[in-house]
């Protein structure tokens, strides 16, 4: 019995792909996406601070993934996922610095909005007081990161937030593990000696 | 030594209210990443297809484009019947003093018109 007697199979001989197996990377990358998306949510809304560009950095992430990764292994998407993502933020950087250049050009004034923290009821059972002092504390490591240089920022988020080992920051980082190691441990100083003694 | 451990402990305080933050993550947000997911994933199927059109849409476009440049070329070069006005005429009949004064006197000449045909019809 040949691929083209599978009544699953989309493709005859010369195309490898059928329809079983489309449906199960289209389930592990589900999973995977799903798994994923909220922690890099967040990291790319600490490095911008704006979510609904978040959003669509995020969702470009995604396409590229599934677009030009999905035929590889699944250990490699974490990496390669954060790698399409960290290019986006440093795309955007790029681009705001260039669209800061030309508002200040024409005179206009940046209509940045305020963060609105979420008014939804608290799911981990946290009371009022101790959701409070949990978000100041995430604000001020926010602040902290956002003033880092941009590559410590990205070294300290993917191997502490996403928990990615230094072979894996290194990948999607597009760097060498020992700059990685660089770059982490001067972050961690650097928001040690920011955030001070009482924040811990 | 004591120092690396205080990084640790930073560290892991650091993830804590991180994941913490991630858990706030409100519900319309989530809606709008389940989305994002869903259109990834539906580039799956897609994927060879538009690479295939990726491969050959250059090649179609200047195909499509030396054909219409080739159809004009030649509709231009088609001999016809109709004369084209020269404009270099037109100028000459718009800055002639007679042509001036004629439409000047247009009203006149449609009665000599007419009126000639009346004549006609008379006679």
């Amino acid at each position: 019995m040949n691929a083209c007697s599978n009544v699953f199979a989309v493709s005859c001989p010369g195309e490898q792909v059928s329809g079983v197996e489309t449906l199960q990377r289209e389930q592990e990358l589900n999973r995977f996406l799903a798994e994923v998306e909220k922690r890099a949510l967040r990291i790319v809304e600490i490095s911008i601070r704006d979510r609904d560009e978040a959003l669509d950095l995020v969702q470009n992430a995604m396409i590229k993934l599934v677009r030009k990764y999905s035929g590889r292994a699944s250990v490699e998407w974490t990496p390669l996922f954060y790698r399409i993502l960290q290019n986006g933020v440093r795309d955007w950087h790029r681009r705001q610095a260039v669209r800061k250049r030309v508002i200040v050009w024409f005179g206009a004034s940046s209509n940045d909005e305020p963060d609105v923290i979420s008014s939804a009821p608290d799911t981990a059972g946290r009371t009022p007081q101790e959701q409070l002092e949990s978000r100041e504390a995430m604000q001020g490591l926010e602040r902290a990161l956002a003033a880092l240089p941009g590559r410590q920022r990205e070294a300290f988020m993917l191997r502490t937030f996403e928990g990615l080992d230094v072979a894996g920051t290194a990948t999607a980082m597009g760097c060498s593990a020992g700059s990685v190691k660089t770059h982490y441990s001067r972050a961690v100083h650097s928001l040690r000696e920011t955030l001070g003694e009482h924040w811990q | 030594m004591s120092e690396h451990k205080d990084d640790e402990r930073f560290a892991k305080r650091a993830k804590h209210l991180f994941d913490e933050s991630v858990q706030d993550i409100d519900g319309q947000t989530q809606s709008r990443l389940n989305r994002s997911r869903q259109k990834a994933l539906s580039e799956i199927g897609r994927r060879p297809a538009m690479g295939a059109l990726g491969v050959w849409a250059p090649a179609t476009g200047i195909a499509a484009a030396a054909v219409v440049a080739v159809t004009l070329w030649s509709g231009n070069r088609q001999p016809t019947d109709i004369v084209p006005p020269s404009t270099a005429t037109d100028f000459e009949i718009l800055l002639d003093e007679d042509s001036l004064e004629m439409l000047e006197e247009l009203e006149f000449y449609s009665w000599m018109d007419l009126d000639g045909d009346a004549g006609a019809n008379v006679g």
